[in-house]
């Protein structure tokens, strides 16, 4: 998939020929395999090798949080997470939430509070809402703004976003 | 690059022989690693090698104040364990607490965040500033608003872990594969012939940190958003055996004890830090009051 000029930039999103490691991981409830490089993050395998594009490269900082994912539960940014240190763990995407053709009660809050403008945020947002929810099923405007303190958004501001997250808390 | 993935500490240790690089969290390492910063033909990862977890702990002979109670925590704890732990002092959980987004907070260690590098933009982007073996702090004669007011005669990088400034003011130990030392020595100002901001030696790997239980103790942080950002600075202070001691992060290359609220007017701010050197003296005086 990736070719030419990619191959010669060196970031860790990029396709490398050296793919020694074997990783055996569970994505969404499903055992899976790839070969990855030792320096790749998991960002990266679950898009590109898993073929997982719901969660989104962005900064590749872990300063906007459009990549988060759930490692063993725990919310994390996938793009500071090598796929080798998911080896063995439990990984949980957005195209994880939905049971089907059922959205998520997050998803659903997210629509009906129209919290999603250009949307390229919204999937980090709608799984650290649902990492929160499952912690903290009512959880505080204080203890929102904490939870979702990660995660960006640079077209709406945040009161659509707080709205879902009141609105799924509800749901 | 390979990887290895050692699980006992004595594996790890052999592991790092021979210029690999430590992996903890990855929050720091990973970018880094990117964009070849940092150049490893081998990462060892240390989850499964080094110690993580909280608990109370028996005086060892080097505590400063061995009658009193003392914590022991795994290198390996990630930030968001210490948050929540409603046992140790104050101003470490604070400091864990505003170090990171969540995200981060699950994955980043507290070794690792000890040993995090500097944000500077000019150091990041790999300018051949005086911090990578050139002649010239760019950061002095360029754009500086978040680097240091102490220290910063060679190079004005500030050091960015709330943690670390936290651990100071408790005087906390940590302990490595081959020694036993105060955490202030882990830490030194570069010099001309030595750029590295810490006394740890090649392979050398930090297992675990002790630290007192404190009478009271604080943190607070001046960011440029609420929720969490770097600091511009950080003060921690704790009153540790009737002794107060105050710590900074933000303001140097390294984590920077003060011994008195007078001594920040020591500070050598740049043109464009000296703001610090205001919001520095108006946290002490609050950390202070509130100890």
């Amino acid at each position: 998939m990736r070719c030419g000029f990619w191959r010669n930039v060196p970031w860790s999103g990029v396709w490398h020929e050296d793919r020694g490691v074997k990783i055996r991981l569970t994505v969404n409830g499903e055992p899976r395999e790839a070969d990855v490089w030792a320096g790749e993050s998991l960002l990266t395998t679950l898009r590109d090798t898993l073929e997982l594009p719901g969660s989104k490269n962005a900064c590749e900082q872990g300063e906007c949080g459009s990549c988060s994912v759930l490692l063993d539960g725990a919310l994390v940014c996938a793009c500071l997470v090598l796929a080798a240190q998911a080896d063995g763990h439990e990984v949980t995407t957005v195209e994880g939430l939905a049971d089907r053709e059922e959205l998520h009660r997050v998803q659903r809050a997210f629509v009906e509070a129209g919290a999603v403008q250009c949307g390229f945020c919204t999937p980090g947002l709608v799984v650290a809402t649902a990492a929160l929810l499952e912690a903290n099923p009512d959880p505080s405007d204080d203890e929102m703004r904490e939870a979702l303190s990660g995660n960006l958004c640079r077209c709406t501001g945040y009161a659509k976003i707080f709205d879902a997250v009141r609105l799924a808390a509800r749901s | 690059m390979q990887l290895v993935r050692p699980s006992s500490v004595e594996e790890a240790v052999a592991a790092l022989r021979g210029g690999a690089v430590a992996l903890g969290g990855g929050t720091d390492l990973v970018p880094l690693l990117r964009d070849r910063i940092v150049e490893a033909e081998t990462l060892v990862e240390l989850h499964a090698a080094v110690p993580r977890g909280v608990r109370r702990c028996t005086p060892t002979s080097t505590s400063p104040s061995p009658s009193s109670a003392r914590f022991w925590i795994g290198a390996g704890t990630p930030l968001a364990v210490l948050e929540a732990e409603p046992e140790i002092p104050t101003t470490l959980r604070e400091a864990c607490r505003l170090a990171a987004s969540p995200q981060l907070r699950a994955m980043g260690t507290i070794g690792g965040n000890l040993l995090q590098a500097t944000r500077c933009w000019y150091w990041r982007l790999k300018f051949p500033c005086w911090l990578h073996g050139g002649e010239t702090c760019d950061a002095k004669e360029g754009q500086h608003r978040e680097h240091a007011i102490f220290g910063n005669e060679r190079c004005a990088s500030a050091h960015p872990s709330d943690p670390a400034a936290a651990l100071l003011a408790l005087g906390a130990r940590i302990r490595t594969d081959r020694r036993d030392l105060p955490l202030a020595e882990l830490y030194r100002l570069p010099t001309d012939d030595d750029r590295s901001m810490t006394t740890l030696e090649p392979g050398e790997l930090i297992l675990e940190l002790e630290l007192p239980a404190a009478e009271s103790s604080i943190y607070v942080k001046a960011m440029d958003r609420q929720r969490w950002a770097f600091a511009l600075v950080g003060v921690a202070a704790a009153r540790v055996g009737g002794e107060t001691r105050i710590a900074l992060a933000g303001v140097a290359p390294v984590p920077w004890l003060v011994s008195s609220p007078e001594e920040l007017e020591q500070a050598t701010p740049l043109p464009g830090t000296a703001y610090k050197l205001e919001i520095a003296r108006a946290l002490v005086q609050r950390a202070l009051a509130q100890l």
